[in-house]
Parts: C-alpha cells; sequence; structure tokens
C-alpha cells in the first residue's frame, strides 16, 4: 500500500495556519471543523487531515476499505476498523459546480461556480471522497481526469481538495470480492 | 442473501377513500393551518367525521406538527395508532395501509404538509417565521449529499450515456404543461426549450428548472379496507402493490453504479407483486423533485433502457400539447409533478393518481384511467412505488 502522502509543500502561504497536528481537545477538533460533520465515528479522520493525511476506514480482518467512517466493517462485520492512510490518488468520478451554497472564505459561486468533485481512489473500486478541485490552469476538469490529493485550507481547517495528478495512475486493486450468496 | 418470498397478502385490500389538498403556493400560512385545511377536507371527501378516525400518520417534515398534536387539533377523541414517517409519500402510506391491514385501526388519516425553507429563495430568508429551521453553523460547500446529490450524479449520467439536457427539458417541459390546468399547482407559466436552456444554473450541470418548485401547501388522505371503502361516498382507489427499497451502499457519492440503485429495487419487488405492469397502466406518476429522478423512473421501469430516455422522450413527445405520452396513451404527472405544482415530497403525485382513477380530474382527466404507476423517491434513501387501482 501506498505510504500517506505529505500534501502540505514548504512554500505553501498556508502553513502558518495549519494548527499543530496533535493534541486538540475533542471539543477543540469539533470547533475547527464547524460545519464539517465531525462525530465520534470519524473524529480520527478529521485527526488525519491535520497532520495531512487522508485516512481511509479499512478492516484489519478482511482488508477492505469503506466510506463514510463506521465503527464496524460492513463487509465482515468486524470491529477491528483502522484509519488507513491512502496515497489521495484516484479518478473523477463525480463533478458538479456550485452557483449557490453555504458562505465560506474563498469560496466563489459567480461565474464557472465553485468545484465539488467525488474521486474514486486507486485503493478500492467504487471507495470514494468527496471534496473541491484546485484550478486546472487552462482547461476545466472532468469526470475520469486523474487527480490526488492537495489540502487547503479555510479558517484554518484542511479541506479535502484534488489537483491533477503528476502520477500514471495504477490499475485500481482487486480486493477480496464479497462472497455471492 | 435471503430473496423475496414474493407475498403479497396486502393487494388490493386497502383502499384510499379520502383525499384533501390546499394547493401549493408561496403563502403566509403555518404549516398547522395547511394540515387541518387538508385534514378535514380529506376525512368530510371520505363521507367520515372526526369520531371515525382512530389512526393518524403524521410526517416527520421540518415544521410538521407531530401526530398527537394533529389528534388534538382535529379533536379526534382518541386513536389507536399514530406515527411519524419520514417525509416522502409511500412511507405514511404504507405505514397507514399496514396499520389498517393488521387491524391496529380502522380509518387512517395521513396527513402530509410541506413548507420552503429560509434557505430557498431570498423571501423565504427574509419571512422571520421561517428562520426557525436554520443552523448557525455554516455546513461546507464540499458536500455531494442531499440535493447536491443529484447534480453530480446527473452529471455522471450525461457522461456514461452521452446524453443532452434535450430529455432534461423535455421533463420539465411536460410538467409545465401539465401544471396549467392543474388549478392546485403553484406554477401554471408554459415554458419554451428555450427558456429551459437559459434557466439559471444551481448547481452544473443542473439550472433552476430541473429542481422542484419551492411551495407552502398540504395534502391529507384517508386509507381504510377495501370492504368498508365500498360503503363510503367515493370510488374506491385500491393499493395493489407498494414497496420502498433502498440498495446496501446507499450514500450518495458512494453509491457503486447507476445501473442498481433504490429504484431499481423497487421496480423488481413491485413487479414481483403486482398482477399489472407498464403495459398495464394508463397514468404514469414518476417522481421530479429533480428532472434526472423522472428521468430515471422512465428508464428504471422498463419503458426504454439506460441511457435510452433521450431518444424515447423525443419520439413520445406530443408536439402540439408540448408534453410526453408515451404510446400516444400515456402522460406523465398530469398535475404538473413536484417541477410545477410544488415541491409536495410525492403528495402531489400520490393524490392526483386517486384524482384520475376517480375519474374526477376534469380538464386533465385521461379517459378511462383505471391503472396508475406512482414512483416517488429518487437514488438513495427514499425510492418508493406503487401500483393503484380503481375498484
Ligand atoms: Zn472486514
Amino acid at each position: 500500500m501506498a505510504d500517506s502522502i505529505q500534501t502540505e509543500r514548504d512554500n505553501s502561504p498556508d502553513t502558518e495556519h495549519k494548527p499543530a497536528e496533535s493534541d486538540l481537545s475533542d471539543a477543540e477538533l469539533l470547533e475547527l471543523f464547524a460545519g464539517h460533520g465531525v462525530y465520534r465515528d470519524n473524529a480520527a479522520q478529521y485527526r488525519g487531515r491535520l497532520a495531512g493525511q487522508l485516512l481511509i476506514n479499512r478492516c484489519a480482518d478482511c482488508d477492505r476499505y469503506h466510506q463514510p467512517p463506521r465503527p464496524m466493517c460492513p463487509s465482515c462485520w468486524s470491529f477491528d476498523v483502522v484509519p488507513t492512510p491512502v496515497s489521495g490518488r484516484g479518478t473523477i468520478h463525480l463533478l458538479m459546480h456550485l452557483h449557490a451554497g453555504p458562505p465560506a472564505d474563498g469560496v466563489d459561486y459567480q461565474n464557472e461556480g465553485h468545484p465539488v468533485v467525488v474521486v474514486e481512489l486507486e485503493e478500492q473500486d467504487h471507495l470514494r471522497v468527496t471534496g473541491t478541485i484546485h484550478s486546472f490552469g487552462n482547461r476545466e476538469p472532468s469526470i475520469g481526469d486523474a487527480v490526488e490529493l492537495e489540502y487547503l485550507y479555510r479558517g484554518g481547517a484542511p479541506i479535502v481538495a484534488f489537483r491533477p495528478s503528476t502520477y500514471q495512475p495504477s490499475q485500481p486493486s482487486q480486493p477480496s470480492q464479497r462472497s455471492e450468496s | 442473501m435471503a430473496r423475496s418470498m414474493k407475498r403479497s397478502p396486502m393487494k388490493d385490500q386497502i383502499a384510499i377513500v379520502g383525499i384533501g389538498s390546499t394547493g401549493f403556493s408561496r403563502g403566509d400560512r403555518s404549516p398547522l393551518s395547511l394540515a387541518l385545511e387538508a385534514s378535514t377536507r380529506a376525512i368530510r371527501d371520505a363521507g367520515l367525521t372526526a369520531a371515525d378516525i382512530d389512526g393518524v400518520v403524521a410526517t416527520s417534515e421540518a415544521g410538521a406538527a407531530s401526530a398527537p398534536f394533529l389528534v388534538a387539533s382535529l379533536g379526534l377523541t382518541e386513536v389507536s395508532h399514530h406515527s411519524r414517517p419520514a417525509p416522502l409519500i409511500m412511507f405514511s402510506l404504507l405505514d397507514a395501509a399496514q396499520a389498517v391491514f393488521a387491524g391496529a385501526a380502522d380509518h387512517v388519516l395521513i396527513v402530509t404538509p410541506v413548507m420552503m425553507s429560509s434557505w430557498n429563495s431570498r423571501r423565504a430568508a427574509a419571512d422571520p417565521w421561517r428562520r426557525g429551521a436554520r443552523s448557525t453553523i455554516r455546513p461546507i460547500p464540499e458536500d455531494a449529499a442531499n440535493a447536491n446529490a443529484y447534480a453530480t450524479w446527473a452529471g455522471r449520467y450525461m457522461h456514461e450515456f452521452g446524453a443532452s439536457k434535450d430529455p432534461f427539458a423535455r421533463i420539465a417541459i411536460n410538467s409545465r404543461s401539465n401544471a396549467a390546468a392543474n388549478e392546485l399547482a403553484a406554477m401554471r407559466k408554459p415554458l419554451s426549450f428555450d427558456e429551459y436552456h437559459a434557466g439559471r444554473m444551481i448547481r452544473t450541470p443542473l439550472n433552476m428548472f430541473d429542481m422542484d418548485y419551492p411551495a407552502d401547501g398540504a395534502d391529507a388522505f384517508v386509507v381504510t379496507t377495501a370492504q368498508r371503502a365500498a360503503e363510503l361516498p367515493q370510488p374506491p382507489v385500491l393499493i395493489h402493490a407498494a414497496t420502498t427499497g433502498v440498495v446496501g451502499e446507499n450514500t450518495e457519492d458512494q453509491l457503486p453504479s447507476l445501473k442498481r440503485h433504490g429504484q431499481h429495487v423497487v421496480v423488481d419487488h413491485l413487479k414481483a407483486r403486482s398482477d399489472l405492469w407498464i403495459d398495464d397502466i394508463d397514468v404514469f406518476y414518476p417522481y421530479d423533485g429533480f428532472t434526472i429522478i423522472a428521468l430515471s423512473w422512465l428508464e428504471n421501469c422498463g419503458f426504454c433502457e439506460m441511457g435510452g430516455a433521450e431518444r424515447y422522450l423525443a419520439e413520445h413527445w406530443n408536439e402540439e400539447r408540448q408534453r410526453i405520452e408515451i404510446d400516444g396513451r400515456i402522460p406523465v404527472n398530469t398535475h404538473g409533478g413536484s417541477l410545477s405544482e410544488g415541491a409536495t415530497r410525492g403528495t402531489g403525485h400520490l393524490r392526483e393518481a386517486v384524482t384520475q382513477l376517480r375519474g374526477q380530474a376534469g380538464a386533465r382527466q385521461v379517459e378511462g384511467a383505471k391503472v396508475a404507476l406512482v414512483t416517488p423517491g429518487g437514488f438513495f434513501f427514499n425510492s418508493q412505488g406503487a401500483i393503484l387501482r380503481s375498484a
């Protein structure tokens, strides 16, 4: 499995806003990510973001990932579920542009609108995360584009975001199939 | 996996005997006021009184009164069944029908008010009476759930099948053309292809005409046994088959594929339990909270293949009336659907189906309508359907 990627570049202008990955209390975590929908079962994923990681719950017994984070593996009912760093690489599966929505720093609903993407990760078929995308420069992003994670920071909170991939995406791995019965 | 035993003991045993509606508009009444008007209309329509109602099914729609509060507000003596299912009409209809079928109550009232929320329009946001529902915590924009999900999957549909916006336009235009003859509808102006395509984008690829029309209003229904229905004044409309359905992986952004979601489960279960299917129906009421939902019901019910709606709707289009007529015979959402009558959560689809099967639809009446297919709900967590027939 791929190592977690360190997405924060040294020269990032947002580095100073990045909270020390750390020892935020639960109350501080909830405050930092207010509006993100943090609850007990996904708190580890938000703590992972503060360390620049993308964590996806993976079952220690059957190796399957699942989303959104749950306390039990839906495939084998194991409670031995581990928030596991993934590559952050994948392809755009769903794409839309919002022309209205909740006010948020740096979000422009005018003109082309604010892009929201659902990216299918290379680790497993149909395993997806939702976020936004950084500018693709002189072209529009489209479904099927290879992308990779690069967090953006809003009010000090890392937001899932993607940029065009610098990698050649590999074939999705074929994890153990669910038994047909 | 355990598969259906295909039992349908409730088939044709439960009847809808009363309907009442306030109509839908951008008004200034409370949800309780609307709910009580619809309720009393439905009970009177059924030829019943407060003393006959011994079950109340409320909806858990935001701002809607609970069943016990409605019992008190309607001055009912006491009830032996009450519940508060999720919004979208089939959850309520099934609960009421099953309560009657099980003998828990004899005449169950279903009450389903809807209110436009404060975020539906600038005017609604300025209305202090609607502010209560608004959270002080702002959600983040990067969300593919709920309404956003239909924009993302509409884009996926267009990508996979090479579809244009043309079939979406036909769903929206059909809705307006039909709403023109529905005095209960909030939006009755006709819509042209040019107007549709010039519509303000809300969530690309969906524009303002792809979304249901926010409005206030309420519908109510009374259900009882088919036997009792025969003694009541209205032509009884029987619930031939009804179901709800979800697939296992139903979170909006994790749905594996457009090829298998709640609509497919509903279709399979309806077909397994019904003696009647799409060749037998006279009217069709696919939910249209978003245009993509109605398009998908059309395909998934089997009128055409997946991705075939663009061609199919063009072929089954009545140019003169600017509406869909399947095989020149089956109109679709004769009341204007949620896109034009108002965002009724499917109550309008059910009420119009009952009205048509009673033969009481006036200028909208489909001659000799005997069987209706009603399919409320979208892809993820509220897909549902029913086949209704006249007795
Ligand atoms: Zn497992």
